[in-house]
């Protein structure tokens, strides 16, 4: 199957003899923006292919240190544990942020609360509320919908709350389907990427406004909120690189931090660095 | 010359066929290796007695095979509850009761189940099967085990409906005839002589549906929520061995405890199936010996 792809890959190098490509790996909830930066860019400057797949934050670390990608998208830093296997290759690496992104935590609109605090809501998802009860009291039980552990979203949630998410927590497949089943299910909460609710998918559901300890709740829809830094789950989304091949995507990264870039990450639902 | 040419033809073609054969053999002595090796080298860091008894996984911690292990055997059995009393049924029917025309229509149609792509079923599993679910039973949401057990069902049912047939099939006339000459109806033979004469065929076919459904990976993936506690029931939310695998190796780094993990849950799946498909191989020769 590797074989494959890659002979798959070396021909498609072949066909395009003029122009270089940068193939980009990782995070889900990046990989839509990516989509749509390299697609400009790609208009920009034809004859520099970019190549684009989603798969998790850490599929795009291995990938890149397995020599499959030249940027590897990330929506968390990189682990200790990472940075010692690129250490053992001789692998310099590189970061850029090039957005910031919210995470939001949904829940049916059915529900009567409408802000958690980050206490709560890691009380919630380390299992150790199991129903309503101390929050609204409904004695309904709480239903998790959280991602696939491959995913960056997940891995942040569990690292800033500090937390190990419950063994009934269910694992979806992406942000629509946990979007899909907070909207039947009244008892439900999840987390998506703000980007994805922002862009239109708020029917039937809502999304919380968070604070900690006796901090203004504050909504992940705010964009000056986030501009200021003072929504809890937000967090710089990365592109980590190889510092020998920053030559050859240095026109990208520009690109990303150009005005139409930050535009187009605007329009997506991010937040540019610079604002 | 002519024969000259002729046993040089023949020497070559000994000489493909016997590599391609090989090659094959290679092929399962290599995958066999791999999993093993990778295993081995996963026990040197984690106790078997922990892999085998704590009833949590959560990789970097805690590596325990128990919940995934009763997720797959939940989901796989309750397949089995429900596909093999229909498949069995159909058979019979396909081979005793339905007029040849019918029997001619509806085995390839049967068959054609197999086609379906497992990706396609996994999908009908989100947006037919789990609402449906939850409405049934009034639950929150309908990814669970009971979900993914009736999506393996229809998945292993074409293998299970063609084998028992042929087992069905296999049971000499003479023995209907009697029962029948003896003043059984239709049903004492088909229930008292018939089926009983093709069991062993029946046992492979439940056998080599059941590796089916151990081995499938998407459907479930897709259809069963993934939470990885122990399930008390066919209504909680299970993570079998397989979408553990397909879950997590993308994300993990390369040589590490978590990556030889995947390898040594890999390496029990596999023995698992390769049990229960030996047996059904083992079964479906005695009929094969039986019906010659």
């Amino acid at each position: 199957m590797r074989f494959f792809t890659f002979l798959f890959v070396s021909l498609f190098s072949f066909c395009s003899p003029k122009g270089e490509t940068i193939k980009i790996k990782g995070s889900d909830t990046e990989v839509n923006l990516a989509v749509v930066l390299a697609e400009q860019f790609h208009k920009e400057n034809e004859d520099v292919l970019v190549s684009i797949s989603g798969g998790g934050s850490g599929l795009g670390l291995a990938s890149l240190l397995n020599g499959n990608a030249d940027i590897a998208n990330s929506s968390r830093s990189m682990k200790q544990s990472e940075f010692d296997l690129f250490k053992q290759k001789n692998i310099e690496i590189e970061s850029f942020v090039f957005a910031q992104d919210a995470i939001a935590f949904v829940v049916s609109d059915k529900q009567t609360i409408d802000s958690l605090s980050s206490n709560e809501i890691a009380k919630i998802l380390s299992g150790e509320y199991s129903n309503w009860t101390s929050l609204n009291q409904s004695s309904k039980p709480i239903t998790i919908y959280g991602r696939q552990s491959n995913s960056g979203t997940h891995d942040y949630v569990k690292s800033i709350l500090k937390i190990q998410f419950s063994a009934y927590a269910k694992q979806m497949n992406g942000n629509a389907q946990i979007i899909e089943a907070i909207k039947a299910d009244a008892s439900g909460i999840g987390y998506v990427s703000a980007g994805y609710v922002l862009n239109g998918n708020t029917t039937g559901i809502k999304v919380l406004s968070i604070y900690t300890g006796n901090s203004k709740a504050v909504s992940p829809l705010n964009a000056k909120a986030i501009a200021s830094g003072s929504y809890y789950f937000q967090r710089p989304l990365f592109q980590y690189y190889k510092k020998n091949d920053y030559e050859k995507i240095k026109p990208f990264l520009d690109f990303e931090k150009s005005v139409i870039g930050a535009k187009i990450i605007k329009e997506s639902g991010y937040y540019p660095v610079n604002k | 010359m002519n024969t000259k040419k002729r046993e040089q033809i023949d020497i070559l073609f000994k000489f493909i066929f016997k590599g391609t054969g090989l090659i094959t053999i290679a092929l399962l002595a290599g995958i066999f290796i791999m999993l093993f090796s990778n295993s081995i080298l996963f026990f040197f860091k984690i106790s078997p007695v922990d892999f085998f008894t704590g009833s949590q996984w959560d990789p970097e911690t805690h590596y325990s095979i128990q919940p995934l292990l009763v997720s797959t055997l939940l989901v796989a059995v309750g397949s089995m509850l429900i596909a093999v009393p229909l498949g069995i049924f159909t058979a019979a029917y396909l081979s005793e009761l339905a007029p040849k025309k019918l029997q001619m229509f509806l085995k390839p149609i049967i068959e054609m189940l197999a086609a379906i792509p497992s990706v396609a079923i996994g999908f009908l599993g989100i947006v037919l099967v789990g609402p449906g679910l939850a409405n049934i039973f009034g639950i929150q949401n309908g990814l669970n085990a009971l979900n993914g057990s009736i999506l393996l069902a229809v998945m292993a049912l074409p293998t299970i409906v063609t084998i028992s047939e042929d087992a069905i099939n296999a049971v000499p006339k003479s023995h209907r005839e009697a029962s029948l000459a003896l003043g059984a109806n239709k049903w004492e033979t088909l229930f008292k002589v018939t089926l009983p004469a093709a069991l062993p065929g029946l046992i492979a076919a439940v056998m080599l549906g059941l590796g089916r459904a151990l081995g499938e990976t998407m459907t479930v993936l897709m259809a069963t929520g993934n939470s990885a506690a122990i399930p008390e029931g066919f209504l909680d939310s299970v993570r079998t061995i397989t979408a553990t695998i397909a879950i997590e190796l993308g994300e993990v780094p390369y040589q590490t405890t978590h990556y030889f993990a995947l390898f040594a849950i890999a390496a029990l799946l596999f023995m698992i199936t390769l049990v229960v498909n030996l047996l059904g191989e083992y079964f479906a020769n005695r009929l094969r010996k039986f019906h010659a």
